[in-house]
């Protein structure tokens, strides 16, 4: 088994199985019984699939959702870390900051749906705001985290080299952080995508994979529902996969886990 | 109590700036529990430009806060500590320092690790991969430029962090238990570059050990300090040239002679009895 599973192919073969399984299952619920009326059929799903993908409604979706989480993440978590770098740098911002922000950290992401919508209505730009709170707070405190603990002896060797403060933070602080702000960062992604499907649905403004779900749930689609679920599923798994890449180069200098 | 006289100025004949380190009258106290504990009290010791002095003794007896206070990583002292006439009060690049730990950065390559010891330095840019390739050299580390802190052994990211300590050439290099960390044999091996690189550089050294015979083949002169509160016992002069002969009947002589003293001390702790049965090999 252990042999089988450093080949590359075999790995990917396993990881298919079960959902193999579960089309096969899924197949036979659709073509035949009583609950027929609850299942589309594998074919009709592929059919839609092209339809869509065909007429570029499926591509402007993607693209939508895709940007909304990606400049939610770009702006969240670039006020996360700046914020978090502050507050681990100078303790009184900490004092000032950090009570109110671990309350508010307490409120789910959907629970800012109703205020966000009083205050800037539900079009695109409300979406976004929901999308960037989500990236924020992981982006936040993970970077807060890393910066704050750094080990005092490797800041003892910045002191005995006198080193800038400027120094400090671009050669030991953050370096040192970065684990913690990637896994940040990482959390931070998975919040944002779903933070904007989640708006989509909710809001329903602009385009997005989650829009149209709503609006196939209005027309009894089933089809386009699960088509527009299995391209969340693919996505969110690629853009995941891309991040832990781009996090084992930028931490190449850790001794590879056994 | 010490053979050195305090405060006494450079010897004729010596430069001054060139690394002599007094301590006088200093003490250090912790405070715990509310109440001051004194770890170091009424250390006295004078260090010449160029002399390598080891510092032995029992833990628990302030030889690596006595390092901390001289390197500057704590100004919280009475008393005096004076390089070259300059009284510590914080960091400088003057006093270099090697920790039991390497310390190396594990975000930076072994180059890097060395070279940020040069940033706040005058050191000509163009020069300092030239300065940091002689000291890869030096510690005989080539080919290992590029290699990050864990993929080396515990004996190369000590070196490492001796080459990095010397690349400022500081005028006093202070070493905490340096070679603390490391199995035997590397150790030995460790122990010979480093009275090399003493003797090729001739800065003056001040190495914090537990380890009696370490202390005896390297240092010009041992420091046995005692503990609670940590002070100077004895200072053993070591009248034999560098480079030495390991097996050198004086060493050994002075080997029994310091472990005797530290184990009959009714303050000693039970875990230095073992030294001597592990150093009969």
């Amino acid at each position: 088994m252990s042999a089988l599973l450093s080949q590359r192919w075999a790995r990917v073969a396993i990881g298919l199985v079960v959902p193999a399984l579960f089309l096969g299952w899924w197949q036979a619920q659709a073509t035949g019984g009583a609950s027929a009326l609850a299942f589309a059929p594998l074919d009709s799903i592929a059919a839609t699939f092209v339809e869509l993908a065909g007429n570029g409604s499926l591509l402007a979706d993607m693209l939508a959702t895709l940007s909304r989480s990606l400049s939610g993440l770009l702006v969240g978590g670039t006020l996360g870390i700046a914020i978090g770098v502050a507050m681990a740098v100078w303790r009184p911002l900490d004092r000032v900051l950090g009570p109110a922000l671990q309350a508010i950290r307490q409120v789910p992401m959907i629970g800012w749906l109703p205020l966000v919508g009083l205050w800037f209505g539900t079009g695109q730009g409300a979406e976004l705001i929901v999308v960037c709170l989500s990236a924020f707070f992981p982006v936040l405190l993970s970077t807060y985290e890393g910066v704050a603990h750094v080990e005092r002896r490797y800041l003892e060797v910045g002191r005995i080299y006198g080193f800038t403060p400027l120094q400090r933070f671009r050669l030991i602080l953050f370096p040192a952080a970065m684990p913690l702000i990637l896994t940040g960062m990482t959390q931070g992604l998975a919040f944002a995508w779903i933070a904007s499907i989640a708006t989509e649905i909710v809001m329903g403004a602009g385009s997005g994979l989650g829009v149209t779900m709503q609006l196939a749930q209005t027309q009894q689609r089933m089809d386009v529902i699960l088509v527009a679920i299995i391209v969340t599923a693919a996505i969110g798994f690629a853009i995941n996969h891309l991040f832990l890449r781009l996090r084992r180069h930028l931490l190449r200098w850790q001794a590879a886990p056994l | 109590m010490t053979l050195e006289a305090r405060n006494r100025p450079v010897p004729h004949g010596v430069p001054s700036g060139l690394g002599a380190l007094s301590v006088s009258d200093l003490n250090k106290n912790f405070v715990i529990g509310g109440a001051p504990r004194p770890v170091l009290e009424n250390i006295n010791l004078t260090v010449k430009p160029g002399e390598f002095v080891s510092i032995v003794g029992a833990s628990g007896c302030g030889k690596s806060t006595l390092l901390r206070l001289i390197v500057g990583l704590d100004a919280d002292y009475s008393g005096d500590i004076r390089l070259d006439g300059e009284r510590v009060a914080t960091t400088s690049l003057d006093r270099g320092i090697v920790f039991q730990d390497h310390r190396l950065f594990p975000w930076m390559t072994l180059e890097q690790n060395i070279e940020l010891a040069l940033l706040n330095t005058d050191t000509p840019k163009a020069r300092r991969a030239q300065i940091v390739a002689e000291h890869i050299a030096l510690v005989n580390l080539q080919g290992f430029e590029k290699a990050y802190p864990h993929q080396l052994s515990g004996g190369m990211a000590q070196r490492a962090a001796i080459a990095r300590a010397l690349v400022t050439e500081p005028k006093v290099l202070l070493l905490d238990e340096p070679l603390g960390a490391l199995d035997a044999l590397t150790r030995v091996h460790v122990q010979n570059e480093l009275q090399r690189i003493w003797m090729a550089q001739r800065s003056t050294m001040l190495m914090v050990t537990h380890d009696v015979e370490e202390a005896l083949y390297l240092g010009d002169r041992v420091v046995v300090m005692a503990p609670n509160p940590g002070r100077i016992r004895r200072i053993v002069e070591v009248d034999l040239p560098h480079p030495r002969d390991r097996a050198a009947p004086l060493l050994h002589r002075l080997k029994d002679e310091i472990l005797a003293e530290l184990t009959a001390a009714p303050a000693a702790p039970a875990n230095l009895v073992r030294l001597p049965g592990r150093e009969e090999r």
